[in-house]
């Protein structure tokens, strides 16, 4: 059985995978991120074990594809892979709206190439922060966070299903934001 | 300059989740790409997906699905080899706005309908019904029509930039109008002003002119 790498060896190979399209490297990450994929999908309600399949595999072609774009000064590979699942069910969505087709969730995102003048700040470091917080929030910050993530929904989505007040939706996130040290608010200059 | 109005936290958290309308996410994208201190607040947004993707319980994939996705890695690889062209061709002018904005724009240049003497817009086809995506480009010192709104109105300035009754608006500002919330944009007066805009349903026009500029706003979803 093969050892877990840490988080550092994920990117190691999604670098190589970028870089050198290895094959060998792209594996590895499969056995690993593949499977958390479909989980994160089945995790909302909205898809079945058939369905999950299908996108988690769609989702690893694109990290094939795009595996060159990775950039790990910007995040960790597991965020990274996660940006681009959230694409494929935002794409998945919309094609099944049978709306017309005309751009994919990648063309409607802001893309890091586009301004390389700009140099994240957040690493590892805030991920581990995160991973640290995220497990001591209140249960009803949890919940409402969660749905908002494995789902996709907005926080006017979720704000119906569990029946509250939106501002109650919001005021949940803001807190748990606020405890896993993120500072969203925009000062005004 | 630094940009002065950013989205709020919710927004920029349905953005991350992927809730956000489509309309809705390019007009974020936009501020994004002039706006670093959001491109941070994102980053780390998305940092929670990646903390959440970890967490969750693995899902045992197919027997085969690892050979079923190493037979397609080789198809469709043009990507890459994209060739670079777009509306900057048509009109140079273009060359400076967001690549993200500029890749939504059709090669042959937007398409502008003049809505008054110093406005043109030309409408984004993003594939959604609620809102509508579109790009404004008011003349130097150009004047628009007194407009209110029926819902949800957010402009993001791309170039230059513009004034109404609450201030000056510069590159990169995300300025949200709510139903009410009448306002007259005026170009400034040495450059003409590109923006960026989502409206969720008929900007209504008042005054005069309204009675024959209204039907040039109506809604027509793609």
């Amino acid at each position: 059985m093969l050892v877990d790498p840490s988080r550092d060896e994920w990117s190691d190979l999604l670098s190589k995978v970028g870089m050198e399209k290895d094959k060998e490297a792209f594996s590895r990450l499969f056995a690993h991120f593949a499977p958390l994929v479909k989980g994160f999908l089945m995790k909302g309600s909205s898809f079945g074990h058939e369905l999950a399949e299908e996108l988690s595999q769609e989702t690893m072609i694109k990290v094939w594809r795009k595996a060159d774009s990775f950039n790990r000064q910007k995040s960790s590979a597991s965020t990274w892979i996660y940006t681009i699942a959230r694409n494929s069910r935002i794409d998945w969505f919309r094609r099944e709206a049978r709306r017309q087709r005309i751009l994919e969730a990648d063309d409607l995102y802001e893309q890091a190439e586009d301004n390389p003048a700009y140099l994240s700040l957040v690493q590892l470091r805030n991920q581990k922060s995160i991973q640290k917080n995220i497990k001591t929030l209140p249960q009803e910050q949890l919940e409402v966070l969660t749905k908002i993530y494995y789902e996709g929904k907005t926080h006017t989505e979720v704000a119906e299903e569990l029946v509250l007040p939106l501002g109650t939706v919001k005021s949940r996130i803001r807190l748990a934001l606020k405890k896993m040290n993120l500072q969203l608010e925009a000062e005004e200059k | 300059m630094a940009v002065r109005l950013h989205p709020d936290a919710d927004q920029l958290v349905d953005y991350s989740s992927g809730g956000l309308s489509p309309a809705l996410c390019v007009s974020v994208s936009a501020h994004l790409h002039f706006c670093d201190a959001c491109r941070l607040r994102n980053d780390q947004l998305a940092e929670i997906g990646g903390v959440l993707l970890e967490d969750v319980n693995p899902e045992l994939l197919g027997e085969c699905a690892l050979d079923e996705v190493l037979s397609k890695l080789d198809e469709n690889t043009d990507i890459a080899s994209k060739v670079v062209t777009g509306p900057q061709d048509v009109e140079p002018e273009l060359a400076k706005l967001p690549q993200m904005v500029r890749s939504l724009l059709p090669d042959t240049g937007p398409r502008w309908r003049f809505l008054s003497p110093s406005l043109r817009v030309s409408k984004i086809p993003v594939g959604e019904t609620r809102y509508e995506l579109s790009l404004h480009k008011i003349k130097a010192g150009g004047k628009t029509p007194d407009h209110d709104h029926n819902g949800l109105e957010v402009t993001v300035v791309l170039q230059g930039s513009f004034s109404d009754e609450s201030g000056v608006y510069n590159e990169g500002d995300f300025i949200v109008r709510r139903p009410g919330e009448i306002h007259k944009p005026i170009a400034s007066q040495h450059e003409e002003c590109i923006s960026l805009s989502v409206e969720e349903a008929p900007i209504r026009l008042v005054g005069p002119v309204s009675r024959f500029l209204n039907p040039f706003f109506s809604f027509n979803p793609q």
